[in-house]
């Protein structure tokens, strides 16, 4: 075991495969790393889907992106732009929606007002025209080009041969709107300037509402990108923190700790029911809930980021989840907050969702929880499992599983190097929780040991159990740089690179100030606001 | 959800069905000499076979296949597939010709269908694969332009490695359908049209496409492209097809009922082998309507984590019972029977190769079936619980036209899995300078045929 896992995880704390390094180690001159950037991030199948519901007003999202053609794994996050290409099947995917949606959104009078501008003329070309600019506008997110809007006049006039409607004039709008919503101008970020350049005014208020909202930017931010205000960092702070204070961007910041976190393993938990009476499948739902709304409470209640995420004992319960923490009281099925029992628990890593996701049917799983926290909450440099795994000692009987953990994989085993030293001290935490995330205070009739010793930013630090070991993450650099790390990368939709490493310096104190700091913050730096160089090819 | 009108739609955007539908009816009569098709259906983690343990996958002896020796041999999984013992070609002694990097099950899904090198960077679980896919070059060669290959999956997505099958080139991985409602309908979906309708749409449809081709060349005719966003706008370029019409076939509306109803659970444990057998009857229907020549289905995910039901108890995660122990990891405590467990998900494979054979045999065309015209089969990125890739099962259906020698089990003698995807894309007929081809794969590995295969 040891040769195969081999010095990977000593040394250097930093990244996952693929990743690059954050703070440690002599931060490079912005000049030393050329940033390789995409000028055609294409949006991700929830921004497409938001954009279409806010580009012909409809009441509702169209549910349309669920049937279309997935994306390849392209790291944490689902909207990594080396992963988005447009392939034949989601081409044809664009195309049934854009025919689709070009009814729907025009299925009456009123909704073919709602694409119009104001005080439009009533001659059919002026009136086609002035649908063309108002439109193409919010389509394209920046004025369309006289060449550009000479092609869709044309098209406009096709109209009433080629497609069904109750008038001419719905009938080139319908045609209009499928060019538009297949259109590379729609469905990518297209980012036109040249190398190191800044960003044009429209495409800045495009990065930040997709970045914010996981949309199109609005009416108020097209109308600051034209009239400049885009042009300096503060009008680009001001833009930002009113998204910011939308209710598209707690669906923003929901999404991002969905994915960091892993809430989609709450749905198919399995445990043994006669261990785990209490436990149904539909609790997978009810523990997401919760982490929704503790995230929520953290970052727009309580302006927090990760130190909070990882050490605040307010959570939301019903009352399967009231059950499983031991909560007295009357709990009914809505979620009502209430306060856990601080000497018990403290924040995320001692809820519920995460908790009995990462145990077996019957027990918790300490390196399941380690390799957790050691990936998405410190990054520390873990390599994957060993390619040839050699098989197990014969069975023993242990008295803990912890002690069972330690027997195979502990210091003075041959495991020692990335078990012994990072995974099982961060596992072992949380030996306390069995595995449906409830509290006990022994296993087996044996007591639970949950101290340990884990090299945090440079140093041994140790703990007592999980509330301690929270309270030491919360404050730790290595901490706020993975955390800001996995911002940038969510917020950017793209893989961190060396050159990123002054900005992740300087991200990682803002993260010290709340997650809506941080955020605040990418939308502050070079790279939120230039293209960067890159090589070319003729 | 805003109710969805029924709009016409095709494969890959390019084939739209015409009005006359017809039902999916077993025994239909298909011409004899029907294209060649191949489907490559890939389980996970490896198989029981010889190592430290014993023998349970490969027939007893090599050599002729009798129906009822292999019935007889219980204890090996290829057994379960004794009702089709002439049409079989069982093959071992075939390996992956370079090794993972940093993770072996990520390593073995990037060699599976490539024949290719894993790449450097990423590493790790998120390792990609070198070179395309056997389907891919079927499709690309035999498929009409834009047509890709079917990718269909069964079961879980985990996020750790999902999808590993098929590549359109280096480090290009082709997203795989999880969901058999979506599959069907991006197939076979359509709506009654007239003809004089259907030429408007097509108008309309091509004037759309020759605006957004003109706003593509636009992006695509600057010299400061960088060779990724290049390939980007490319792809997607070619991507855009004007309408084109076929005929086609649809599955019976309470078939389709079911697909409808299990979308929501599409990825549950509990429905691993409903999905699986779901994607199949698409797979036949596709391939018997002649709409696509290749299909991969990965059943489960990179390390297949899928909780199989086996003598009526749901088992651990079938990656920790492959490596025998209650852990993703290298550690964890062992778990009682795992060698029988394994054995007894390898049957489960075996069984439902079977189904789709038992589907693709329900056609048939002159005196045989629409089996007999194509080639089924059922592989693993792995070849054993230690991340073996050395003698990785491959267990082929199905004589391609009489191209293969079925009805036998024969070992290749250690050579690279270039040369079994070089035998299927030749049966399925794919040419390199209007010979057989012979060159898949990695230009490193020796090229050629295992002959013994070829009749």
């Amino acid at each position: 075991m040891g040769v195969a896992l081999g010095g990977g995880c000593v040394g250097s704390l930093g990244d996952a495969p693929g990743e690059s390094s954050g703070t440690v180690g002599p931060v490079p001159k912005p000049d030393a790393q050329a940033l390789e950037t995409s000028r055609f991030p294409r949006l991700s199948h929830l921004q497409w889907e938001n954009s279409v519901q806010d580009l012909l007003y409809l009441t509702q999202p169209s549910g349309i992106s669920a049937s279309f053609t997935g994306d390849p794994l392209g790291g944490v996050f689902d909207n990594n732009e080396s992963s988005l290409l447009v392939t034949p099947g989601l081409w044809a995917d664009f195309q049934l929606a854009a025919e689709e949606l070009s009814v729907l959104a025009t299925s009456d009078a009123a909704k073919v007002a709602k694409l119009m501008p104001a005080n439009a003329p009533t001659e059919p070309t002026a009136r086609a025209k002035a649908f063309l600019e108002h439109f193409g506008m919010r389509a394209y997110r920046r004025p369309l080009s006289p060449t550009e809007l000479t092609a869709y006049l044309a098209l406009f006039a096709k109209g009433k041969a080629l497609v069904d409607g109750p008038d001419d004039f719905t009938k080139g709008v319908r045609l209009s709107l499928q060019a538009f919503l297949q259109s590379p101008h729609f469905i990518y970020r297209v980012e036109a300037g040249g190398a190191d350049l800044p960003l044009s005014g429209f495409e800045l208020a495009t990065k930040l509402s997709y970045m914010l909202w996981n949309t199109m930017p609005d009416d108020a931010l097209l109308t600051a990108a034209s009239s400049g205000k885009l042009a300096t960092p503060e009008g680009i702070l001001t833009a930002a923190q009113r998204l910011l204070d939308d209710d598209r961007a707690r669906v923003m910041v929901a999404s991002f700790h969905h994915q960091l976190f892993q809430y989609d393993h709450y749905d198919d938990l399995n445990k043994d029911p006669v261990l785990f009476p209490n436990f149904t499948p539909a609790l997978g739902a009810d523990m997401k809930r919760e982490a929704e709304m503790f995230v929520e409470e953290v970052v727009f209640k309580q302006d927090g980021g990760i130190r909070e995420i990882l050490t605040e004992p307010t959570t939301f319960v019903n009352k399967e989840l009231a059950e499983i923490y031991g909560l007295q009281g009357t709990f009914g099925a809505d979620f009502v907050k209430v306060s856990l029992d601080p000497k018990q628990r403290s924040g995320f890593l001692t809820r519920v969702g995460f908790l009995a996701s990462n145990a077996t049917k019957l027990e918790q799983h300490s390196i399941h929880r380690g390799v957790f926290i050691n990936r998405r909450v410190i990054c520390a440099k873990l390599p994957d499992p060993p390619n040839n795994v050699p098989p197990l000692p014969p069975a023993a009987d242990y008295k803990t599983t912890r002690e069972r953990v330690e027997k195979h994989t502990g210091v003075g085993t041959c495991g020692a190097s990335c078990h012994g030293s990072l995974i099982n001290p961060a596992g072992f935490a949380f030996e306390h929780y069995d595995a449906l995330g409830q509290y006990k205070t022994e296993e087996h009739g044996n007591p639970i040991n949950s101290s340990d010793t884990y090299p945090l930013d440079g140093k041994d630090v140790s703990y007592g159990d999980a509330v301690a070991f929270d309270d030491l993450l919360g404050e730790s650099d290595q901490v706020h740089t993975c955390y800001a790390k996995h911002w940038l990368q969510y917020a950017y939709g793209r893989a961190d690179q060396k050159a990123d490493a002054p900005a992740l310096a300087d991200l990682a104190q803002e993260s010290r100030k709340g997650a809506r700091a941080l955020i605040l913050a990418l939308t502050q730096t070079q790279a939120f606001r230039t293209r960067a160089p890159h090589q070319e090819t003729p | 959800m805003i109710q969805r009108r029924h709009f016409l739609r095709g494969l890959g955007g390019a084939v739209i069905a015409l009005p006359f539908l017809e039902t999916f009816a077993p025994k239909r009569a298909l011409a004899a000499g029907y294209p060649p098709f191949a489907v490559f259906m890939r389980q996970a983690n490896g198989v029981v076979q010889k190592t430290d343990e014993p023998e349970m996958f490969w027939p007893k002896n090599l050599g002729k296949l009798t129906k009822a020796d292999l019935a007889s041999q219980t204890d090996r999984a290829v057994s379960v597939l004794s009702d089709y013992a002439d049409k079989l070609l069982v093959v071992r002694g075939v390996n992956f010709g370079f090794p993972g990097n940093g993770c072996g099950h990520s390593g073995g899904g990037n060699q599976c269908l490539t024949a290719a090198k894993v790449s450097d960077t990423p590493s790790g679980a998120g390792s990609l694969s070198m070179g395309e896919s056997i389907d891919n070059r079927i499709a690309r060669e035999l498929q009409p332009a834009g047509v890709e290959p079917l990718t269909l999956y069964a079961g879980k997505m985990s996020g750790y490695i999902d999808e590993v099958l098929s590549y359109r080139g280096p480090k290009m991985l082709r997203a795989a359908e999880r969901d058999p409602f979506v599959a069907y309908t991006k197939l076979f979906g359509a709506a009654n049209i007239d003809a004089a309708a259907l030429e408007r749409l097509k108008a309309a449809r091509s004037s759309v496409n020759d605006l957004v081709r003109g706003d593509m060349k636009a992006l695509m005719s600057r010299t400061d492209l960088s060779k990724d966003d290049k390939n980007r706008l490319e792809l997607h370029f070619q991507s855009i097809r004007d309408l084109e019409t076929t005929m086609s076939c649809s599955l019976p509306d309470m078939r389709l009922a079911e697909m409808e109803a299990i979308q929501p659970k599409v990825g549950t444990s509990d429905n691993v082998q409903i999905v699986t057998k779901m994607q199949m009857d698409i797979i036949a229907l596709a391939v018997s309507c002649g709409v696509v020549r290749a299909a991969t289905l990965q059943i489960g995910d990179g390390n297949d984590s899928t909780e199989y039901t086996i003598d009526g108890k749901k088992q651990y995660s079938y990656h920790w019972i492959s490596h025998r122990i209650q852990g993703d990891g290298d550690t964890g405590a062992p778990i009682d029977n795992a060698v029988e467990i394994h054995h007894g998900i390898d049957k489960i494979h075996g069984n439902l190769m079977k189904y789709l054979l038992d589907k693709l045999s329900s056609y048939t065309m002159g005196s045989g079936t629409l089996l007999d015209s194509g080639v089924v089969v059922w592989t693993n990125d792995l070849a054993n619980k230690y991340h073996s890739y050395s003698n990785v099962p491959y267990v082929l259906a199905g004589g391609a036209n009489g191209f293969l020698k079925t009805g036998q089990f024969i070992d290749a003698g250690d050579v690279t899995n270039n040369k079994m995807w070089n035998v299927v894309g030749s049966a399925v007929g794919c040419r390199n300078n209007g010979k057989n081809m012979d060159d898949f794969g990695d230009p490193s590995l020796s090229p050629g045929f295992i002959e013994a295969m070829m009749t």
